[in-house]
């Protein structure tokens, strides 16, 4: 699974965070600024939760 | 979208005689918004100026993604560019500010408010919710918007502006007041006297954080710099303005609809009972049911096609947050209330540049408030005859009254 975020379109709900905290990583404004990357194997239901989460659908995943 | 060239006459269509302002209940308002989501879901209304009104969920998140085409800022010195209606308020700061200014004030509160300083706060906002619920649960009664949802986001937000604790309570509650009472009343009236007041208070008190500064939020407006200069006086005021009249009575909002909701629900109390770690989702679910912002407003830029309306530069826009978190296009089973339901994208917070920058901290008050009555009254009865609704849900709802008895229980 690779996750891509497009920062332009986050606005900082952080709504990612809350529901996949391992997964993403958020500035200290509380924007999204995790890099596009592969997902460890344990974490992809987190990823998914997080990406769902987004109300921005700033979030792609590619399984 | 596509831009209208050489469009003829004002030619706006479909037209429909909505008047948002008709809306004097929950009930009342969330069916009105029903039918229009099946009837038209994109129509210009002549009532209330003339507005366009969107309705479902996709074209409610894209006029408030494009703040480019829907703008947000202020146009008419006497009233709010982000509300229909004739809204005599201060201008909102950072809200009826668009880019490019916009984002050095919106960075004013995106760091006064973001996820870590937030959680910073975590302590204060417990304290406040215990010291709130201690002043009744003796009793074994209380009216629970006036001892819980009023007061526990009022004191949270004034001591983190950094207001005399004795005044706090008293200062923010002016909003509830205003929105509690009908235009036009006498309890409306001194709730507008009071605003005049606050005012002038929270104007005085920059002033004096410029000259001695203090470790809060007020200070941190004072002295906030954009481009080497503090900001002029009336900016540092409406941002303070800002932060008390949108966190406040909204915050306010959603716990007395959770409160409200579990006093007539007890499969969903009970649940939250037994697991607490499902407020979480369940919070979500409030916000979506329950948005305490029912609509806003914005105006359009250019000439556009959007939805197959042609909509013209000027032409203001009705957003319903309400009608697009019932858009069953975007949530299934909309009218059903589900502690599970995920995903659950609302547009309660808004979305885009201008979405609630205190998201954060309102969660944060909300969760802490309902597990803390759920921990110490479990077994609160509501009286729900006795339950009052604002009189009016057009723009903002909430309750003017929520009594309840429960068995007593000792302060902490």
């Amino acid at each position: 699974m690779r996750i891509t975020v497009d920062t332009e379109a986050c606005t900082g709900h952080a709504l990612c965070l809350a529901n996949a905290p391992d997964v993403f990583v958020l500035d200290d404004l509380g924007y999204n600024v995790t890099p596009a990357g592969e997902v460890a194997p344990e974490l992809e239901e987190q990823a998914r939760r997080g990406a769902l989460s987004c109300p921005e659908m700033a979030i792609t995943i590619e399984e | 979208m596509t831009p209208v060239d050489g469009s003829p006459a004002r030619d706006r269509s479909p037209v429909v005689e909505f008047d948002v302002y008709q809306h004097d209940s929950m009930a009342g308002s969330n069916a009105a918004w029903a039918a229009v989501r099946e009837e038209c879901p994109v129509m210009w209304s002549p009532r209330n100026g003339g507005h366009w009104t969107i309705a479902g969920y996709e074209d409610v998140a894209a006029v408030f993604r494009d703040w480019e085409t829907f703008s947000s800022e202020r146009t008419d010195p006497e009233r709010s560019s982000v509300s229909i209606g004739a809204a005599n308020i201060p201008l909102l700061i950072p809200e009826e500010i668009d880019p490019p200014r916009w984002k050095p004030l919106r960075r004013i509160l995106a760091e006064l408010l973001s996820p870590n300083a937030v959680e910073r706060l975590r302590p204060r906002v417990e304290h406040w919710v215990t010291h709130t619920i201690d002043q009744f649960i003796e009793r074994g009664e209380a009216e629970l918007a006036h001892d819980l949802s009023v007061p526990v986001p009022s004191l949270v937000t004034m001591e983190w502006l950094g207001w005399p604790a004795e005044e706090a309570a008293g200062a923010a509650s002016v909003f509830h007041d205003m929105a509690k009472f009908q235009h036009g009343t006498p309890e409306y009236a001194a709730g507008a006297a009071r605003f005049q007041w606050l005012m002038e208070q929270v104007s005085k008190e920059l002033v004096a954080r410029r000259e001695s500064p203090r470790d809060d939020a007020l200070t941190a407006i004072a002295l906030y710099e954009v481009d080497g200069e503090q900001l002029p006086q009336e900016v540092a005021e409406a941002i303070v303005f800002m932060t008390i009249g949108g966190g406040v009575d909204t915050t306010t909002a959603l716990t007395s609809a959770a409160l409200v909701h579990l006093g007539t629900h007890p499969e969903d109390r009970q649940r939250l009972i037994d697991d607490p770690s499902l407020i979480d989702s369940a919070t979500e679910e409030f916000l979506r049911f329950y948005p305490p912002a029912r609509t806003h407003a914005r105006t359009v830029t250019t000439d556009v096609e959007f939805a197959g309306c042609p909509m013209h530069a000027g032409d203001r826009v009705l957003v319903s947050e309400i009608s697009a978190n019932r858009d069953e296009s975007a949530f299934p089973d909309p009218d059903t209330f589900d502690i599970d339901r995920f995903p659950n994208r609302h547009i309660s917070f808004g979305v885009g540049i201008h979405r609630c920058p205190g998201s954060h901290l309102a969660r944060l008050e909300f969760k802490t408030s309902i597990r803390e009555v759920l921990r110490r009254l479990p077994d609160f009865v509501l009286d729900q005859d006795a339950v009052v609704e604002y009189p009016n849900w057009s723009v903002i709802g909430g309750w003017g009254s929520i009594p309840v008895t429960f068995t007593p229980g000792p302060r902490s």
